[in-house]
This record gives structure tokens, sequence and C-alpha cells, in this order.
């Protein structure tokens, strides 16, 4: 299993590589909507800014206090950004939702996912991914359940004790079981998706039902699947942003673009790749399973030609 | 007292620790007498109005204490006493109390009672008995009085009305039986787990001042007010209790019933407070350096569990914090200084200073780069000047410690961890104190004056931000009028003047403007007394050929390099706040001009004619007016420069982005 597995591992990159338009457009999606989230405070800023000596504060480092003091100009630029970025975030999440079905489609007939092909495929599977959607919902509940119970025992416990660690250390081993319980259950409903593409499967809680169960049986070898690329990613995210802090000079704002986009390129990428090697993996799953005939005639022997004796 | 509100994750300092942790047992306390004793015989600092004797033991397991307390009062106020007002500050933490009140108003520091009771925080002093010397038992006189508001249910202040005058120089002996419940941690005191600190816990006696009796109630934005005297205080509590004092130890005894008293001595101090926990460990160490004595200064660190990390950095702050108070503005008279550092779950009890004593803050994961320990440690230590011996009235002149102690901050902190990296240390993110000041200033700028009475601010936002920030800022401001050297020598002058009494507002003003030589009542009246916006703008700055008819695009002919231009550069107040102003405008040749505004107009417009055009245009060029609300538009330049608007996009979008990969890992 653990060969096939490294096998579905790297297959899974190579799929994301053999259909990379899907990253490019996501990416490219995700930057759009980066873009219009700041285009007020931009142009608000620029006003404020760009005729200002002071402005040279940011210029010249990551100026927390010249942040501070545009975070309060009474008609601050910045005070409006956040309820843009949770918009345009918020848009992204329903064009991802779209997008799921057309990506996952690529992936598991491992075809080039042409304009039409793609969004046929989006289209048709995209209510279903949102009642998908609405049943994580309920999963998420008692997950939100146990962060509250967490929260509630931390407090018991931080009253209880005089040394802040044993509040701390319970609160770092439940936050590795709410982690571990978000990937298991985002996990399981990435083969539900796989497995609604695949199959074609209208019902959604029959497909969580295969999901589970499949996830039940083949548990590690999926999980680490799963792990395996999220580790990359997070490195991945770290080094990325190190370098931003550390190596990227501060003047040098085109140097920090095309760092932070290739950061958000890579971790766009490690989720796709994480989607193809789960298509694969469900690929072999299904391809292993079709059950050898009981009996089969023996074929006619063919008439071989046989080769001549090659001359001393 | 500063608030702490910044707790994050990371950094262990452990590898400086081993060598100067002891774990301290309680009984083998040295008791310091002989010290004690030598400085009984000093001369007195200060004018001794009041002596308090008390004996308090401990009930460590109820968070109770029982007491008694005789305490002589000196009548040096010149005029017959027949009544006498006492504070009982422990009664503002039940519901009805004018302090919760005003807490279901506008909040309250830390994370006590909010705007909702909770029986945890109940708090009580009650006084079971009072007898008078010679007067007997006066009980049943004791009335309950409510001098700032009508709120017939407060009862953090009574007045006991004797039975015949106590002449001018003659003193009065009050024996009192009391007894505390001390809240879980609140508002500076109370308990957490087995943590007792116990502040304002003794029925203490108002002070005559301006004429008239000054004992205030207590409020969610107000400290403290009282007399310098001597305090003889005994405690008792369990055997395994470590217990810090703002006192020198005198005699530490065994008692039979498991518990031990320790004696404690303190003189011309104006409180007493002190904490006791089985937890502590305590580090001590010294000071010595003084310009003014060869005396070392002895310094206990009581620190909690899980804090020894931030031991080092306390200790720093604290003797780098000795050290420039002593070579700036004078001597720290006392022999001893006791840092408690507050238990996690009790940080309420953080940041608060009493005479002798400060409570710091920090948590078991505090970052080196973020500065909690030492800025909270410096500034409760800058309360010994301004407060503990300056005792300038906290109720109603909160500025006069709060915000002079913001100032001595800035230029403690800056001085000891560099200008820039005051406040945060990272390689990533600096950020200074005079930074850190003024952004509380900017928080709520013109609402309130600074010289209003500390109950009276419109929200603990705008008390916090003015007491603190804008009287910070203001001083910083002042050093652009009167130079640095002069205000810290006005500095000197004030503390070494009127330490061990009760100035006023006023007679800090006039310190400055003697020290200083000049008349800032200008100043003064917009800065203190005012809630003016101090805002400065470069409304308009460009370049019109002189003889605009006349140019090549009109058909001219004429050398472009002989073109004379004529430069408009407006200057507007926006603000109500006047203040001179110098104004710095570059040529492209390379020249430039100098401007001097009196800010008395609304705007000023200066023209220059020359063969050369705007380049730049400046107002305030070396930032030394930290008051300017806004210090973006103080400058003009001809040619734009976007990189800072890119900058702050970059981050935007990524942020953007980011947020919305996260969103949709759900889908």
């Amino acid at each position: 299993m653990a060969a096939t597995n490294r096998g579905t591992f790297f297959s899974g990159a190579g799929l994301v590589w053999k259909w990379q338009r899907l990253v490019w457009w996501v990416f490219a999606v995700c930057l759009i909507f980066g873009f219009f989230s700041t285009q007020e405070m931009t142009e608000r800023a620029a006003s404020v800014l760009n005729h200002s000596m002071a402005a040279q504060r940011l210029v010249n480092g990551f100026d927390v206090g010249a942040i501070a003091e545009l975070l309060q100009l009474p008609d601050s630029p910045l005070a409006i950004q956040g309820h843009d970025i949770v918009h345009f975030s918020l848009l992204f999440v329903v064009f991802m939702l779209f997008a799921t079905g057309g990506i996952l489609a690529a992936y598991v007939l491992d075809e080039k996912p042409t304009t039409t092909a793609f969004f046929e495929a989006a289209g048709h599977h995209f209510w279903r991914f949102f009642r998908l959607l609405i049943y994580l919902a309920i999963v998420l509940l008692p997950i939100a359940g146990l962060a509250a119970f967490t929260s509630a025992m931390y407090s018991h416990i931080n009253e209880q004790s005089i040394s802040p660690y044993p509040a701390d250390h319970f609160v770092e081993a439940a936050a590795v079981v709410i982690l571990l319980l978000l990937i298991i259950v985002r996990l399981w409903f990435d083969m539900a998706q796989v497995i609604a593409v695949a199959d074609d499967e209208k019902k959604m809680h029959r497909v969580l039902r295969r999901a589970f169960t499949l996830l039940c049986r083949n548990f590690f070898s999926l999980l680490w699947l799963y792990l395996r690329v999220s580790i990359i990613a997070w490195v991945l995210f770290g080094i990325g942003l190190h370098v931003w802090m550390f190596h990227v000079k501060p003047q040098s704002n085109v140097a920090a673009f095309l760092l932070s986009q290739l950061m958000i390129l890579i971790w766009i990428g490690t989720r796709l790749w994480q989607r193809a090697s789960e298509a694969i993996w469900y690929r072999n799953y299904q391809a292993n399973q079709v059950p050898e005939p009981a009996w089969s005639p023996s074929p006619a022997p063919m008439y071989m030609p046989v080769a001549a004796e090659p001359r001393p | 007292m500063r608030l702490t509100k910044v707790f994050v994750l990371a950094a262990s300092l452990a590898m400086f620790c081993g060598p100067i942790f002891s774990q301290a047992t309680a009984p083998n306390q040295q008791a310091t007498a002989a010290a004690a004793s030598a400085n009984t015989a000093k001369t007195p600092l200060s004018t001794r109005i009041v002596a308090y004797q008390i004996e308090a033991k401990l009930d460590p397991t109820k968070h109770t204490i029982a007491a008694s307390e005789t305490l002589t009062y000196h009548n040096l106020t010149g005029h017959p006493q027949q009544t006498f007002p006492f504070h009982l500050y422990l009664n503002a933490f039940q519901p009805q109390s004018t302090f919760m009140t005003e807490v279901r108003v506008s909040g309250t520091r830390g994370n006590g009672p909010d705007t909702d009771w909770d029986p945890k925080h109940f708090g009580s002093i009650t006084v079971d008995k009072l007898e008078v010397e010679g007067a007997g038992d006066l009980t049943n006189k004791m009335e309950f009085i409510h001098p700032d508001d009508n709120n017939a249910e407060d009862r953090t202040v009574f007045q006991i009305t004797l039975p015949k005058p106590i002449a001018p120089g003659a003193s009065v002996q009050f024996h009192i039986v009391f007894h505390d419940v001390l809240p879980k941690v609140v508002e500076r005191t109370g308990y957490a787990h087995d943590f007792d600190m116990v502040g304002q816990w003794f029925p203490k006696v108002g002070v005559w001042w301006k004429n008239a009796w000054n004992c205030h109630q207590f409020h969610a934005n107000t400290e403290f007010f009282a007399d310098f005297g001597t305090f003889d205080v005994k405690i008792t509590v369990p055997q395994n209790e470590i217990v810090g004092a703002g006192g020198d130890l005198v005699s530490s005894a065994n008692n039979s019933d498991g518990t031990k008293t320790l004696a404690y001595h303190s003189e011309d101090v104006h409180d007493f407070s002190w904490t006791a926990s089985p937890s502590f460990t305590v580090v001590e160490d010294s000071w010595t350096g003084s310009q003014y004595s060869q005396d070392p200064v002895k310094i206990h660190l009581l620190m909690s569990p899980g804090h020894k990390a931030s031991a080092p950095r306390y200790m720093k702050a604290l003797k780098g914090s000795l050290q420039l108070f002593d070579q700036w503005y004078g001597p720290y008279p006392y022999d001893r200084i006791t840092v408690v550092d507050p238990p996690h779950g009790g940080s309420d009890a953080g940041g608060m200073e009493y005479p002798t004593l400060i409570t710091a803050g920090t948590s078991a994961h505090m970052p080196q780069g973020l500065l909690v320990p030492e800025f909270v440690t410096e500034h409760e230590f800058g309360h010994q000047y301004w407060y503990g011996m300056v005792a300038t009235n906290e109720f109603e002149d909160a500025w006069l410690d709060e915000g002079i102690n913001s100032y001595s901050e800035v230029k403690v902190m800056e001085a000891l961890y560099g200008h820039n990296t005051s406040f945060l240390n990272f390689p990533f993110a600096q950020l200074s104190e005079t930074e850190e000041q003024r952004s509380a200033y900017l928080s709520l700028p013109d609402m309130d004056p600074i010289s209003r009475f500390a109950w009276k601010f419109i929200s603990r936002d705008s008390y916090g931000g003015i007491t603190y920030g804008k009287t910070a800022t203001v001083l910083i401001t002042l050093e652009k009028i009167i130079g640095e050297d002069t205000l810290r020598q006005a500095l000197h002058t004030y503390f070494m003047r009127y330490r061990f009494t009760h100035p006023t507002g006023e007679d800090f003003l006039k310190t400055i403007e003697e020290v200083s030589g000049k008349d800032l009542r200008w100043y003064f009246n917009q800065a203190i007394y005012g809630t003016q916006i101090l805002d400065y703008s470069l409304a308009d700055a460009h370049s019109d050929p002189l003889k605009w008819w006349d140019t090549p695009a009109h058909g001219s002919k004429a050398n472009a390099k002989d073109e004379m231009y004529r430069t408009y550069v407006t200057v507007a107040r926006k603000g109500d706040f006047i203040f001179p102003v110098d104004v710095d405008i570059k040529f492209d040749d390379g020249s430039t001009a100098v401007e001097h505004w009196d800010g008395q107009d609304r705007w000023v417009r200066y023209q220059y004619d020359r063969k050369a055009k705007i380049q730049s245009a400046q107002i305030d060029a070396h930032n030394q007016i930290t008051l300017d609300r806004d210090p973006f538009n103080n400058s003009f330049m001809k040619e734009a420069d976007p990189r800072a608007v890119h900058k702050l996009r970059n981050i935007w979008v990524f942020a953007s982005e980011w947020l919305s990969q996260l969103l949709a890992w759900l889908t």
C-alpha cells in the first residue's frame, strides 16, 4: 500500500502540473479579487500618501507607528479595508464552490480541462457541492462545541492552577486533537466530492456514507496522503514568510509582490495537489475493486512466427 | 498604573535565571531591624501627619483579613478639626457602589467586572468598632457620605464627628477594628489562586488640602490620595506564605498555631500595601550608583510560577530606571523596592504602584521583542517619584502622576532600549514609546481636557488616552519650545521642590515657566486646559510660470532655463490649536527657504519668484510637534511617490488572498 500511496502522491503532483491551467485560473481569480478588495483603500491611501514626505516611513520599512497613525486618521484609508477583504473572500468561496466540480472532473477523468468541459462540470456539480457544504456545517458543529468546551476547560484549569502551564498544555493538546478532527472531516468531504464526480452520484447523503466507509477502511493511507501535502504547503509558506520578512528589502515592492504571489500560488497548487492525489487514489481504488471473472476461456493459441536461428 | 493588554506567545530566558534565583522560605527572611532603626534616626523627609499602627491576620483560604488599626493624626491644618473623613476603598467592589455604576457606563481597567456584576469580585471592608482616644466608642456615629455624587448606596467614604474639635497642632488617636473580604483580583487588589494582593485595605483618613477635606469616593477611573507619615504594620500569615510589603522587615516570629507574624516599618510614605503567596520565588539584588548616596537600594522580585524568564527583564528595567531617575530627576531616598509579579489569572493586580512596592506584569510566553515587562516595571517605578514622593491628588489631577510619569517612561525607555525600539523590537516591526503614547492620545483626542477630574471623563478610553498619552505627547511637544534639557531641568526642580508634598497642576506649570524663563500660558491653556486639536496641513504647493502667457506652449521661444516661476505655498491650520510652525521649502535647483508662521490665522500663503519650481514643502521637518494629529498632511512633494501605497497594497492583497484561501478550505 505504501508503494501505491507514494505513487499516488507523486502522480497527484504530476496531474496538477499536467493540468496546471487550473492552478493558474484559480490563482488569477484569487488575485483579481484581492486587487478589487483593496481598490478603494488604494485610492484613498494614494490621496493621503503619494505626495506626503511622511509616507517615506512606510517605504523604508514596516513602520508600525506609521500604520497606527494611518489607522487613527479621522478618515482613515485603512478603516474600510476589513469589510472589503471579507466581502471578496466570501465571493471567492462561492467561486471555489463552483470551480471545484470542474477541477475534480479534470483530475478524475484525466482529460484536458477545456473551458467548455470545465464550466459544464462545474455547473453540473455546483448544487451538489452546495448541499455538501451544508452537511459540512452540520458536521463541524460538534467540533465547534469541542472548541467551546476546550475554552471553558482552559478557564477552569487556569482557575485551579497557580501555574499557567497545565492550562497551556491542555490547550495545546486540545488544539492538536481539534486540528486532526478538522483534517479528517475535510478529508471525508474531499473524498465525497471525488466520489460524487467520479460516479456522478446525485444523492449527497449516499456519497457521504460511501466516503465515510472508504475513509474508515483506508484511514491511515488517506490521512498520510493528505497530511504530507499539507506539511509541504505549510513549510513552503513559512519559508516564504521568512524570506519576505528578513531577506526582501523593504523598498523592493516588486520582489515583495512576486514573493507573496508565489506563496499564494504554491498554496493553491498544494491544495489542488491534495485534490488530484485523492482523485488518483480513488481511480486506483476503483480499478482494484473490479472483480476477477470466475472463469474465462483460454485464448486460442496464436501462431507465432519463429525467428530464424541466427547464423553463426 | 499602566494597563497591560498584550500577552502573546514565545521566548524563554530560562538560561539567564538559574544563578540569581533562590527559593525563599519565609521563616528564614532576614529581619532588617538595624536598617529600620537607622532609618528612624534620620531626619524626617516629609511632614508626618499620620502614624498608622496596624495588626492584620490573613486567612488565605477565605481571603479575608481581620485587623486593628491605631491612627494618630496630627492636626497641622491650622484649623480646629472635629469631623474626619475616611476611605473604605474595598467597599467599591459591590454592585450598588458608585464604582460599579460607572463601570457599567464605560468599563474599567483590565479584566475586572465589565458591565455585569460578578459576585466573585465582591469585596468589602467593615469597621467593627471605632474608638477615639478620650471620646470612647463612636462606632454608632459613623456616617457614610457621598461627596462626589448622590449615590446613597456608596460606602467608600465615611466620616466621624468627634464630641469636641482637635485644636491646631494637637493630635488625635483613632482605634479601629475592621475586617476585609478581598475580591477576586480586580482594580489592583484581591486574590488569584493562592496569591493575595492586599492594597487599599485599611481605613485611611482623607487629606486636608486647599483648606478643605479631600476624600473622594472610589471611582472607576480614579486612584488615591493620602498624607505622609509612618506605618508600623504587623502581618500574621501561615508560615508557608512568602510575604512582600512596602516597608522594612523589622522582625519575624513564628507562632505556635502554625502562623508567623512579620513586623514592617515604613516612613515618609502615604500608603502601605503587601502581598502573600506560598508560590513566590524570591529574586534579590541591589542597586548602587546614586549620585546622592552610597547606600544600596535592596531589590526584591517576587516571581510567580511560570514567569521566571521575565525576572532578568524586570531587573534590568528596574536598575536602569533607578539610575536614570536618580541622574535626571533626583534621589530615590528609600533603601528598598519590591516588585511583585502577579500570577496568571491575577494580571489585574499588575501594573500598580504603592510606596516602595510595585506590581509588574508578564506572561509565561512573553516574546523578547515585546517590552511589556520592561515598560510596566519602568512605569510603576516612575510612580515612586510621580505619586510616591511628589504626592499629587490622583482623583483630581491624575495627569500629574500618570501623565508626567508616561513622559518619563518615554524618556527612560528610549534611553534604555533605543529610540525606535522602546516598545516593540522585532526584526520586522518596531515601535517607539513616543509613538505608543501618541497612539493612545489619538484614540480620542478632543473630548476631555487633561486637567479634568479623573472620574469626569467621558469614557475609560478618553481617560486613558488623555491622562497618559496626551500628557506625555504635550510634554514631548513642549521640548520643541523650551528644549529637552530645559524640560528635564524643570522636572528636576519640580521634583526637588515638591517631593513629600501635594502640589497642584499650577505648581507644575509655573515651575516649567520659571525654569525655562518663558511665558507658556498660551500653550498650557490649549494643551492642558483645552480640548483643541492641533493639525496643520500643507494645503497647496505649486509653481506657475511667471509669464504664463508667454510659455513655449503659447508660442514663446524663450529658453526654458531662464523661465521665471512664481511658487505658492499655502499652509492651513485645520485644528483650533494655535502653535507656531516652521515651513521648509525646497526648489528643484537645490535652493531652499524657511518660513516661520505664528499660526494665528487660519491659513497663510507664501510666494516666491525664482528660476526654479517647487520640489517639496514641509511643516515641522524635524517631527517635533508630536501633538499634530495628522503627520501625513504636513508635507508635499511635487513628484508623487506611490511606493508606500504599493507596499500597503501588497500586504492587503496578500491578506485578502490568504483569507480567501482559508475560507475556501470549507469548499
